[in-house]
C-alpha cells in the first residue's frame, strides 16, 4: 500500500535543501581524495590472495606439475586439460596443459587443490582479449606471479 | 549352520569360511593387503588383525578360520590401534608419490591409508630406493611403491603356473623381482597389475594414459577366445583405456589373460576403416555402395556369405534370415581360427583360460546351424567379422567384407563396409561350454559404421521407402 505523508509547510522554501546539497557536492570536489583512478598509468594495489591469470610454477625452469590430474578434477567449470608423459628427467609431466579461461571462474580450487604446489593463481587481472583465450602450457610456463 | 557374531551381527557360515569373507556378507569390511580370494593365505602384512572373544591376542582374519559361536570384534580400540600401526610401519618406506602413481584412486594403500592411518608422520629417514629391472612389455614395476604383500609372487606360482616373480634380500631392503631379472613370460602378465595393491606393478599400456577416477565402467565379454571371460571395460569420452577381469566363479574367476586385455587397440587402431571403402574410387557414399551390392547380389550367379564367428548370435540369426529371403541360393559358411572348424577341434590351449578358438562365438554359430566354411570359388564372396576371426582365402572375382579392417586387410576387398567392434554393439556370444552371455556396447562406433544388421536392412529395402541409406 502506498503510503501518503503529507510535506510539511516548510518544504515550499526548498532553496535551503539545494544549497545544503550543493555545499557537499563542492566539499567533496575541493577536499576529498578522487575514487577513480587514471588506469592504466595509475594502477591499485590489490591483495596477495586476488585469484587472477593463471600461471605454473617452476623450479630450476622445471614444472611444479607432475599431471597428477587434481585441479582438472576439482575444476566446477571443467576448463583444464592435460595430457600427461615421461620424460628422462621426470617420470611423469604434462605435455600438454591448457587453460580455457573464458570457462574459467577464477575460484581458485585448482591452486587449493594442487599438491605439488603448481598451478597458480596471480595477481594479473587485465585480461580482455578480442579472442578465445586458451592458456597453452608455455604461456603458463611463465612466472607472472611471484606467488 | 554354524553361526558367529561379527560386531554385534549374527551371521551363519560354511565350515573353513575366514572371518574376511564372512565379514564382507554382513557389510564389515576388514582391511587386508595380502589376503586375496583367489590365492594362497600366507598372513604376513598383519592389516586384517580383529579381536576374537577368548583369544588373548588379535587375529589375522584373512587366516583364521570361524568357528560356531565365535564372537569377533573389528572395531574396538586395540584393533583400531593395531591397523594405524601396520599402516606406519607400511609408509616408513613408501615414497607417496600418489601423484605420479597409476594406482591412484584405486589404490588399496591409499584407501586403507585413508580410512585406517594417521596424516602425520613420525620417521624422519631416509627412504629406501631401488633401480628397477625392466619386466617386459605388459608390467611397468616402480619397487619403491611396493610393501611385500607377496600377491605377485603366489599369483605366478599358484594360477599363472610359473615361477618368475622371487623375493631376494630381507627386512627393509626386499627386493620383489624377477628370477635373474628375466622380463615376465606369463600370457597373463596384467593380472600382476591388477593384483597388486599399490601402484608397484602396473599397466604399461595403460600407463598415465588416465586417472583411474576418470573412468566408466560397462561389464561386458571378452571376445578374445571361446572362453568367453567376464570383463569391465574402462571408458571416457568415447575410448577405451582398458579392460580389466570381472569376478566370475564359473568362467574366469579373477583373471584375464593378455590377448583379452588388449584387444580393445585393436578396435582403436589409427588404420581402421571408418568410412566406406572401395578400391577404385575414394569418394564412395554408403548409398551407393548399398545400391552397387543390391545389383551385384541380384546379378551374380554363386554367392558366399562368409560369417565369422566372432559375430554376436543376433548378427548371426540377421544373416541368416537375409539370406534365406533374399539370397536363397547362396552358399552360407561361418570362418574364424584356422585350423579350428568346429567345436569339437577347439579345446584348452593351456591350463588357465586360453582357449584355441580365437573367435568368441564358435558354440554359437553351430547352435544357429552354421557349417564351417568350404574352399571354392564363387562369383561374389561377402565377408562379415567383428575384426577377430581371420580372414579367410575365398577365391572370388568380387569380395565384400563388412565389419571392422583395418586399411591393410581391406585392400584384399573390393569393397568394404566398415561395421562395428565387439566393444561398440550389445549382443548374445555363446561361449566353449554353452554358456550364453551378454556383449554390452561401450563406446559408440567412431566414423560411420553400421552395424550389420543395418547394413542387411539398407540392402533388403529395394528402395520402394524413402529415406534410406
Ligand atoms: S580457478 Fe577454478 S574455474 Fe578456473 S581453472 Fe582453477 S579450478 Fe577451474
Ligand atoms: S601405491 Fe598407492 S599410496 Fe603408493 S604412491 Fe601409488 S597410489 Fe599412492
Ligand atoms: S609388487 Fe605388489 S603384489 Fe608384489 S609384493 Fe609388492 S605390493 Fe605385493
Ligand atoms: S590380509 Fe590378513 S595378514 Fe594380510
Amino acid at each position: 500500500m502506498l503510503i501518503k505523508r503529507k510535506a510539511p509547510w516548510w518544504n515550499v522554501f526548498y532553496l535551503i535543501e539545494v544549497i545544503s546539497g550543493l555545499l557537499i557536492t563542492m566539499k567533496h570536489f575541493l577536499f576529498k581524495k578522487t575514487a577513480t583512478l587514471q588506469f592504466p598509468e595509475e594502477r591499485r594495489e590489490y591483495s596477495d590472495r586476488y585469484r587472477g591469470l593463471h600461471y605454473i610454477k617452476t623450479v630450476n625452469n622445471v614444472e611444479n606439475c607432475t599431471a597428477c590430474m587434481l585441479c582438472p578434477t576439482v575444476c566446477p567449470a571443467e576448463c583444464i586439460h592435460i595430457v600427461a608423459e615421461e620424460r628422462a628427467d621426470k617420470e611423469k609431466y604434462p605435455a600438454r596443459f591448457e587453460i580455457d579461461l573464458l570457462r574459467c571462474c577464477f575460484c581458485g580450487m585448482c591452486e587449493e587443490a594442487c599438491p605439488k604446489d603448481a598451478i597458480k593463481l596471480s595477481n594479473i587481472y587485465e585480461m580482455a582479449q578480442v579472442e578465445r583465450i586458451v592458456l597453452e602450457k608455455d604461456v603458463l610456463l611463465d612466472q607472472r606471479g611471484g606467488k | 549352520m554354524p553361526k558367529c557374531t561379527i560386531d554385534g551381527r549374527e551371521v551363519e557360515f560354511q565350515a573353513g569360511e575366514n572371518i574376511v569373507n564372512i565379514a564382507k556378507r554382513v557389510g564389515v569390511d576388514v582391511p587386508v593387503f595380502c589376503y586375496h580370494p583367489g590365492l594362497s593365505v600366507v598372513a604376513q602384512c598383519r592389516m586384517c588383525l580383529v579381536e576374537v572373544e577368548k583369544m588373548p591376542k588379535l587375529q589375522t582374519a584373512c587366516s583364521t578360520p570361524a568357528t560356531d559361536g565365535m564372537v569377533v570384534r573389528t572395531t574396538s580400540d586395540s584393533v583400531k590401534k593395531a591397523r594405524a600401526s601396520t599402516m606406519e610401519f607400511l609408509l616408513v618406506n613408501h615414497p607417496l608419490d600418489c601423484p605420479v602413481c597409476d594406482k591412484s584412486g584405486e589404490c588399496d594403500l591409499q584407501d586403507n591409508s585413508f580410512a585406517h592411518g594417521s596424516a602425520y608422520m613420525r620417521s624422519t629417514e631416509e627412504r629406501r630406493t631401488f633401480v628397477d629391472v625392466d619386466m617386459g612389455p605388459v608390467i611397468q614395476k616402480n619397487m619403491n611403491r611396493c610393501i611385500h604383500c607377496t600377491r605377485c609372487i603366489r599369483f605366478g606360482d599358484e594360477v599363472a603356473g610359473v615361477r618368475e616373480m622371487v623375493a631376494i634380500q630381507r627386512g627393509n631392503m626386499t627386493d620383489i623381482t624377477t628370477i635373474d631379472g628375466l622380463p615376465l613370460s606369463t600370457q597373463y602378465a596384467g593380472n600382476y597389475a591388477d593384483i597388486c595393491p599399490t601402484g608397484a606393478l602396473t599397466l604399461k599400456d595403460f600407463r598415465f594414459k588416465k586417472r583411474a577416477w576418470f573412468l566408466k565402467k560397462t561389464p561386458s565379454v571378452c571376445g578374445g577366445c571361446s572362453k568367453g571371460c567376464a570383463t569391465e571395460v574402462h571408458h571416457e569420452n568415447g575410448s577405451i583405456y582398458r579392460t580389466l577381469p570381472r569376478v566370475s566363479p564359473g568362467v574366469n574367476k579373477y583373471w584375464l589373460c593378455d590377448e583379452g586385455r588388449f584387444l580393445f587397440n585393436h578396435a582403436q587402431e589409427e588404420d581402421r576403416v571408418r568410412e566406406v571403402w572401395t578400391k577404385t574410387s575414394s569418394e564412395a557414399t554408403w548409398a551407393e555402395e548399398i545400391q552397387k551390392f543390391r545389383s551385384t547380389l541380384a546379378q551374380a550367379g554363386s554367392v558366399v556369405f562368409a560369417v565369422g564367428s566372432d559375430l554376436t548370435l543376433e548378427e548371426m540369426k540377421a544373416i541368416q534370415v537375409f539370406v534365406s529371403q533374399h539370397a536363397p541360393s547362396a552358399v552360407l559358411g561361418h570362418f574364424g581360427t584356422p585350423g579350428i572348424l568346429t567345436s569339437s577341434e577347439d579345446g584348452p590351449e593351456d591350463s588357465i583360460l586360453r582357449m584355441k578358438s580365437k573367435t568368441a562365438n564358435l558354440m554359437g554359430a553351430e547352435k544357429l546351424g552354421f557349417k564351417p566354411l568350404q574352399k571354392a570359388s564363387f562369383d561374389v564372396a561377402i565377408v562379415f567379422t567383428a575384426g577377430r576371426a581371420v580372414l579367410p582365402e575365398l577365391q572370388a572375382k568380387h569380395k565384400i567384407g563388412v565389419g571392422l579392417f583395418i586399411t591393410k586387410e581391406a585392400e584384399r576387398f573390393d569393397v568394404v563396409l566398415p561395421s562395428l567392434s565387439m566393444f561398440e554393439k550389445d549382443g548374445t556370444i555363446v561361449n566353449h561350454a554353452g554358456i550364453e552371455q551378454r556383449l554390452r556396447r561401450v563406446v559408440p562406433p567412431r566414423g560411420h559404421c553400421k552395424s550389420i544388421s543395418e547394413v542387411l536392412m539398407l540392402l533388403a529395402n529395394t528402395g520402394k521407402k524413402q529415406g534410406v541409406a
